[in-house]
């Protein structure tokens, strides 16, 4: 055993691995960086960085080509650790570089965290508009609500991957069986009595607006002020495979589709994956400066009041840019405005290490000052010496 | 270098395995009732934008089709048209494919009219189909390009090319009246239209040219 973990150290306690990863890094970020023109910033973090490998899709298998940022920073997490413990003793002499390659271990310790444990999401408030949820990026839901209850609504949300691996969805909660028909990962519905090419075609669904529908397929979009709007056939089936009838369901469609079964009343919705909170935020106003005489931003913030379900909260807050608000582990940033100036767009964040990297940087700005300072000192008194 | 790479292959294969993975979980919860959506939305006739995250006219549920975000244009890039309305124009929340809404008010509160701005990807059949979709909805039967050549007026503001259509519906005690706009910018098209009673329409139609002429590409 001592000779396996004598070849680990020595592996990992070399420069040359060190240099490698180093080179390979470079080499991927600039992979990367090119490939954000196609992709966009979003996918780029997920197929380069936040990967242990990076894949290519070769007649439908993905194949791995080069190692991802997971992979790369791992090492190079492992290499530096093992040659402090192995290589490097503590002297007050080298503190510095110590400390430096200690906020290094923190920065890329807290990549790693943010990359796990980050979500983001977004927050649309209309003026005068009160919310309790925020809604994902990228990340789209089927939601099939039990809405008999005057009350309460029960929502069975079915993540979008799982209508496109078109395997039949059967849950507790369900009386029914979901089968996808046709799943479209981004698409445009417009109404069939529109002419044009699409209208031709015999009607998508048989179930409410389904049947005056037309479902344009479109492009994938990459671009990082566009989001793929994906939009399914999906057929219900009650006991015996008895076709309850099928629905065009999409994100695009903004009212949910209802219908009765099983003496229970029922919505169907494709929206944004949904995350819903103890507490809601209301815009109270919206304002959006602009320096005079141009269509410049000068300034754009939202006053929101924010009230817990529990009524132990029910303050107001002022979000503008790098003023953000932080409530229950979550940053709600000014991201954006629609709608001429009547709409906010909020992009909440939830990073449990959003700390580290400040961390990092004060650890890493003290050992460069401690190692300088020791520096500056010898030179300074070796000139003394020198001179006297 | 003394490292024999098979005994890491298990590692490296583990970690292959492990990448690029996502759970998609079914979650289940329960949430407090949302306002809800206008009686048959998706399944009215009279709105041909039903569905589409557009309350008919006068639903009066502000709340209601903003339950969905606004989603951008599937097509369209680099950002919205801008417009300066008038301010007694009432600002209602957008929704999927509905840019704004503006409620117009006659001379009580009950007489309304309302701007709906809208954008779909492409040309959406181009103008002809689109005044022919208005003219169907007004219970008017279509008309031809010739027609249409001399129906539609024509605007240049800036770099936009607007053509807007003013069409009255068939003599009734409601008689309604559309002042449709249609914008081409950016691989998509812009729909400025305002229905509502004839007299209102008619009333407010310097308004709304003025309004098409405050149009801006961002």
């Amino acid at each position: 055993m001592s000779e396996v973990r004598d070849s680990f150290i020595k592996f990992f306690t070399s420069l040359r691995v060190t240099v490698a990863l180093l080179a390979l890094s470079i080499v991927l970020v600039f992979a990367a960086t090119l490939d954000q023109v196609n992709l966009g910033i979003w996918a780029v973090q997920e197929k380069y960085f936040r990967t242990f490998f990076v894949l290519w899709d070769i007649k439908g298998f993905p194949v791995p080509v080069f190692p991802g940022g997971y992979f790369i920073g791992g090492l190079l997490m492992i290499n530096l650790v093992v040659s402090h413990a192995y290589r490097f003793r503590f002297t007050w002499k080298k503190a510095g570089i110590q400390l430096t390659h200690a906020g290094l271990i923190v920065l890329l310790v807290g990549e790693l965290l943010t990359g796990l444990l980050q979500d983001e999401f977004q927050l649309r408030l209309d003026q005068g508009q009160t919310r309790n949820y925020s809604e994902s990026y990228r990340f789209n839901e089927l939601a099939v609500i039990d809405a008999s209850d005057p009350q309460w609504d029960q929502v069975v949300a079915i993540p979008e991957e799982r209508l496109r691996d078109r395997e039949p969805i059967q849950h507790e909660r369900l009386p029914f069986r979901l089968v996808t028909r046709a799943y479209y990962p981004n698409a445009a519905v417009q109404m069939r009595e529109q002419p044009g090419g699409a209208t031709s075609q015999p009607p998508p669904a048989n179930r409410d607006i389904g049947a005056k529908l037309a479902i344009i397929p479109l492009p994938l979009t990459y671009k990082q002020n566009e989001r793929n709007l994906p939009a399914a056939v999906v057929e219900l089936l009650g006991p015996g495979n008895a076709s309850l009838g099928t629905w065009v369901v999409s994100t695009m469609l903004v009212q949910p589709q209802t219908f009765d079964y099983a003496g229970r009343t029922w919505r169907l919705a494709m929206r944004f994956e949904r995350s819903y909170k103890p507490y809601a935020l209301t815009l109270l106003k919206f304002t959006h400066d602009r320096y005079l005489g141009t269509e410049i931003p000068k300034n754009f913030a939202s006053r929101v009041r924010l009230h817990s379900a529990d009524g132990k909260t029910d303050r107001e807050a002022l979000i503008y840019m790098n003023n953000p608000l932080r409530y229950e582990g979550l940053t709600f940033y000014q991201a954006g405005f629609d709608n001429n100036d009547t709409t906010t767009i909020l992009q909440v964040v939830r990073n449990p290490s959003w700390l580290l990297p400040y961390v990092a940087c004060v650890m890493m700005g003290l050992g460069l000052t401690w190692q300088f300072s020791i520096h500056l000192l010898g030179f300074v008194s070796k000139r003394r010496r020198t001179s006297a | 270098m003394p490292l024999r790479t098979t005994r890491y292959l298990p590692l490296l294969l583990a970690l292959l395995a492990f990448a690029g993975c996502r759970d998609a979980k079914i979650v289940t919860y329960r949430v407090p009732k949302e306002a809800p959506p206008p009686a048959a939305a998706n399944a009215a006739s009279a709105n041909p934008h039903a569905g589409l995250g557009i309350p008919a006219p006068g639903s009066g549920d502000a709340s209601a089709p903003a339950n969905m975000a606004s989603t951008p244009v599937p097509t369209a890039e680099g950002g919205d048209l801008r417009w300066t309305a008038p301010a007694n124009w009432q600002s209602r929340p957008g929704s999927a494919m509905r840019k704004a809404t503006y409620i117009l008010t006659g001379a009580s509160a009950a007489e309304q009219a309302e701007l709906a701005v809208t954008a779909f990807p492409g040309d959406v059949g181009g103008n002809l189909a689109n005044v022919n979709r208005w003219r169907n909805q007004l219970q008017l039967t279509p008309i031809d390009a010739t027609a249409l050549a001399a129906d539609l007026i024509h605007l240049d503001v800036g770099d936009l090319h607007i053509d807007y259509i003013d069409i009255l519906g068939p003599d009734a005690p409601d008689r309604k009246r559309v002042l449709g706009a249609i914008v081409p910018f950016n691989g998509a098209t812009w729909f400025f239209k305002l229905t509502g009673p004839d007299a209102l329409v008619a009333a407010r139609k310097t308004e709304f040219v003025a309004f098409l002429q405050t149009l801006k590409t961002p």
